[in-house]
């Protein structure tokens, strides 16, 4: 994740915040990148593990949740001059990723527990 | 039935990663047949220009808060008078757009190119898999399902007493096609045409958008309440100078 890619997009205004849209697309880009990646990451370390079931998917809000917590490291903490709510970069994708992983999650088990 | 299984290496090797090798590969190749075949639609004037009205509209409708009510009164008229406001479509022209656009041979041709892209590699793939690869164990999925799952995953094994979780390739295939469109977002950017949902919403939305959108704006620019949001910015900017001045 460049630095030059989250660009901060709050207009000097008082009281209305005014957001450049096409930086919050490119921010919400980022995040969505960010939590594939992490999610493919995320199926095969819990396939190589050898996690079934329940804790499979716990792994995987785990992993979501980092992320989470990373990407608002990344925007210093001051999520309201990057994103134009918390949900955003919380919860917003959450659920996106959970396809790529299972897939990744199945194939990483299958190679090293099965096969 | 809570024995393991142990499937031979074999089926690992010829099974599982040719397959997601191939419908990666494919899915590849479809993006760029896609950018090559996408031909320039020389661009309608008309359809340009409303699209550009409805944006100006939508601007104005977002920013309302930052002009004085005259200014956007004045500005409101301007769009949605009856007699010659810009967002005014009379009854009758109202339904010809949808009509040219779905009869209109080119965007037909189109929207028929982009689908058959879309469906004939699933088509093809599927009929491969279903040929070559029936009839065994392929995956053992990580998590139980229960058994109305079975006929769905298990369609090549005929043994009731294996567990849910042993599927067969079909359910790989499908596995497959839905979790690599992550992956394929990742490698081939932004634009990629693996998302077949997502096209055919876009493809359908885009017939209709000039007549309807411009109701649409017009209804919205009459409910617009207008909140000035900067009063007395002069002294407020009086202040602001104030302190810089005096820090």
């Amino acid at each position: 994740m460049a630095s030059h890619d989250e660009s901060g997009k709050k207009s000097n205004e008082n009281e209305m915040p005014t957001f450049n849209a096409e930086n919050l697309q490119s921010n919400m880009k980022v995040v969505y990148y960010c939590r594939t990646f992490m999610s493919i990451i995320g199926g095969v370390i819990a396939g190589i593990c050898g996690f079934t079931g329940l804790m499979g998917f716990v792994v995987y809000v785990l992993v979501m949740a980092i992320t989470s917590v990373c990407l608002t490291a990344r925007a210093g903490f001051s999520i309201h001059s990057y994103f134009d709510s918390w949900n955003r970069v919380l919860l917003d994708g959450f659920l996106g990723g959970l396809l790529s992983f299972v897939l990744f999650w199945t194939f990483a088990y299958d190679i090293v527990h099965i096969f | 039935m809570a024995e393991e299984l142990v499937l031979d290496t074999a089926i690992r090797d010829w099974v599982l990663i040719p397959l997601s090798i191939v419908m990666v590969l494919i899915g590849i190749l479809r993006y760029f047949v896609s950018k090559l075949m996408r031909t320039t639609q020389s661009p309608d004037a008309k359809i340009i220009k409303e699209g550009s009205v409805v944006i100006r509209a939508r601007n104005l409708r977002a920013a309302a808060g930052f002009i004085p009510l005259k200014a956007f009164r004045a500005r409101k008229v301007y769009y949605t008078n009856e007699e010659n406001g810009l967002l005014h479509v009379p009854k009758g022209q109202a339904q010809n757009p949808q009509a040219q656009m779905f009869s209109d041979p080119n965007m037909a041709m189109d929207m028929m190119k982009k689908n058959l892209s879309m469906i004939i590699p699933q088509t093809l793939t599927f009929a491969w898999v279903n040929f070559f690869f029936s009839g065994f164990v392929a995956a053992k999925i990580p998590f139980p399902l229960t058994q109305r799952f079975r006929s769905m995953l298990q369609n090549g094994i005929d043994l009731s007493t294996v567990d849910v979780s042993y599927v067969s390739s079909r359910s790989w295939y499908f596995l497959n096609l839905f979790g690599l469109r992550g992956l394929f977002s990742l490698i081939l950017g932004e634009e990629n045409a693996t998302d077949d949902t997502q096209r055919m919403m876009q493809m359908s939305g885009f017939g209709f958008d000039p007549s309807k959108s411009l109701g649409a704006e017009k209804d919205g620019l009459d409910i617009v309440q207008h909140d000035w949001v900067l009063p007395k910015f002069e002294q407020r900017a009086q202040a602001v100078l104030r302190k810089r001045l005096s820090s």
